[in-house]
């Protein structure tokens, strides 16, 4: 079992020192939170709508910019980060996104691929790399079907390739199991955790507290902007 | 960027076009509408040119000189109106005056220009003007002949006594090189000395600075104009464009492209719409310009137009240059304004 106090002496890969995010319109989304989320540890992230869980997601993927205090991950300090280096942050790290987003008109092999075009690799490379990410996945025979195809928990799977095939250093995923059966839901983050084994780290935002239960990571919850606990295993 | 991301992006761009092809087809109609306008506006320019050419060559002034027929024949009349030069003149010559007198009464100090080599370098003079593009000169015979030519015809043999008492003095032809300092330019010749009068068409040379300055504005409104509709239209498909590949470009930002990877696919687009507009404008201009030219030739018999083969290259770097620029110009502005939104901003476009 992963216990984030093990980690303690591994950098952080993202650390949040009295980070606040007040909104144009006045909401205030996250309030003094600080956290320290170590290299190749697997972390829940729940909470009830409005707890600031997205802006917590999207401070780290700089969509947002903090207000306050300072947020560094995987090296880079977001804080003080120009808009033109916001692609290579995100070049470290892979999204996974509840509503799957692959692109209709594109083949499974296509869509993953297009993460790797993003980043100048070459053809060869997308080849190997491609077909690699999608036998982790257990869609090597899917290579050329069209999302449409393909069930909501298979879309899911190409949308984890997609975000493995970089072979980035940070897992972000939003909700992955929220448009997908309970079965399916188990399956993927099932994935996560093998893809975590082997020193991944991974970000999981979730309102399934079965999922959360049964896979007895590290819990990190929200509530009102603010951590409310930050727990390992099921005691939430 | 790697040889592969371009060749890749590119590809993407051509996708694209096929991807909107209503909507490009409707952007290359515009575009051509506008360019096929543009083109003729350029053409009708250039043959108001040409044709003000002629006339500004036709219109060249007369700089009479004060040589002995001046001093025989034109001397009382130019004094009773020029006082000053004529007050110069007859105070030179004074009663304490030793010079010789010829048969007529004319003393050397009467007149200037005294040989034709002393006209000619007045002549050259004249050619230092700022202005001047060239200057012939013409002696008294030859512009006998002119007048008899042109004023006398058919009634030669009443003035053939002009042919023993020629009255004309000799003269500067001068050619300007810019009408709109016609009357600059006339001053600084009536200045020099030597020179008597000088005889212009002003009314002509106003005409034709008119004519110049109106086809010059109006052709600078009609091609603004239509680069800036061009550049609304481009800018629309690419909106179009953008908004069907939302989705792409919330994906791509998300793994890391940069900016520039991102707007390449659309200006190549844009590009590329141009330039098949351009190929299409060339080829319609053409067709549309020798019907045109076919008829006025056979209608008026006048053979003074322009030919399409000497404006096809600029027209065609001009619509080219129009295309690439809209393209560019016009998915820059539009993608600029997507590249600010992050995530699920997308959605809500």
């Amino acid at each position: 079992m992963e216990n984030f106090q093990q980690f303690t002496a591994v950098k952080p890969i993202i650390e949040f020192r009295g980070v606040s995010k007040t909104y144009q319109t006045g909401t205030h989304a996250l309030e003094d939170v600080n956290i320290k989320i170590n290299n190749g540890e697997f972390v829940f992230v729940v909470g009830s709508s409005g707890a600031g869980k997205s802006t917590f997601m999207k401070l780290i993927m700089r969509e947002e910019k903090a207000n306050t205090g300072k947020i560094v991950v995987n090296g880079f300090d977001l804080t003080s980060m120009k808009r033109k280096d916001v692609p290579m942050l995100r070049r470290t790290m892979g999204i996974v996104f509840q509503d799957f987003r692959l692109i209709p008109n594109m083949t499974v092999f296509d869509n993953v691929a297009f993460a790797m075009h993003v980043v100048g690799a070459d053809g060869r490379d997308i080849r190997k790399e491609v077909s690699k990410a999608l036998a982790k996945v257990g869609l090597g025979h899917k290579a050329r079907a069209l999302p449409n195809q393909l069930s909501g928990g298979e879309q899911q799977r190409v949308g984890l390739a997609r975000a493995l095939v970089n072979s980035p250093d940070l897992i972000i995923a939003d909700e992955p199991t929220g448009n997908v059966d309970p079965n399916m839901s188990y399956e993927i983050v099932s994935l996560l955790t093998e893809i975590n084994k082997k020193g991944t780290t991974i970000l999981m935002v979730t309102h399934d507290h079965n999922l959360v239960r049964d896979f007895q990571h590290r819990v990190i919850m929200l509530d009102s902007g603010k951590i409310i606990a930050d727990n390992v295993g099921g005691d939430i | 960027m790697k040889l592969g991301s371009i060749r890749y992006l590119t590809k993407e761009g051509v996708k694209n076009i096929w991807a909107n092809r209503l909507m490009s087809l409707a952007s290359i109609g515009v575009l051509v509408a506008c360019m096929v306008i543009i083109g003729l506006a350029v053409l009708i320019a250039e043959n108001v040119n040409v044709a003000i050419g002629n006339l500004e060559e036709q219109n060249v002034v007369m700089a009479y000189m004060k040589d002995y027929n001046w001093a025989l024949y034109g001397k009382e009349a130019t004094t009773d109106n020029t006082a000053s030069n004529t007050t110069s003149d007859t105070e030179t010559a004074t009663p304490e005056d030793t010079e010789k007198v010829d048969k007529n009464g004319i003393k050397d100090s009467d007149y200037v220009i005294h040989s034709e080599d002393e006209a000619k370098a007045l002549c050259k003079e004249i050619e230092k003007l700022d202005n001047v593009e060239k200057v012939v000169f013409v002696s008294s015979e030859e512009g006998l002949e002119s007048v008899k030519e042109s004023m006398l015809e058919g009634q030669e043999e009443y003035f053939s006594f002009l042919d023993d008492e020629n009255p004309m003095s000799c003269a500067a032809k001068v050619t300007m090189k810019d009408m709109g300092k016609f009357e600059e330019t006339i001053k600084k010749i009536e200045k020099l000395s030597g020179v008597e009068r000088v005889v212009s068409q002003s009314d002509l040379a106003n005409t034709i600075n008119a004519i110049k300055k109106g086809v010059g504005v109006a052709g600078f409104w009609i091609i603004a104009i239509l680069m800036i509709i061009s550049l609304v239209i481009v800018s629309n498909t690419i909106r179009v464009t953008m908004y069907n590949r939302k989705l792409e470009i919330s994906i791509m930002k998300a793994v890391g492209a940069t900016d520039a990877f991102v707007r390449i696919p659309f200006i190549v687009e844009g590009m590329i719409i141009g330039l098949i507009s351009a190929v299409i404008s060339e080829g319609l201009l053409y067709f549309c310009y020798r019907v045109a030219t076919e008829t006025i030739i056979s209608t008026l018999g006048t053979s003074d137009i322009v030919k399409y083969g000497d404006m096809a290259l600029i027209l065609f770097a001009l619509f080219a240059g129009i295309g690439i620029i809209a393209g560019v110009l016009g998915s820059a502005i539009m993608i600029g304004k997507y590249l600010k939104h992050e995530g699920s901003e997308f959605a809500a476009i």
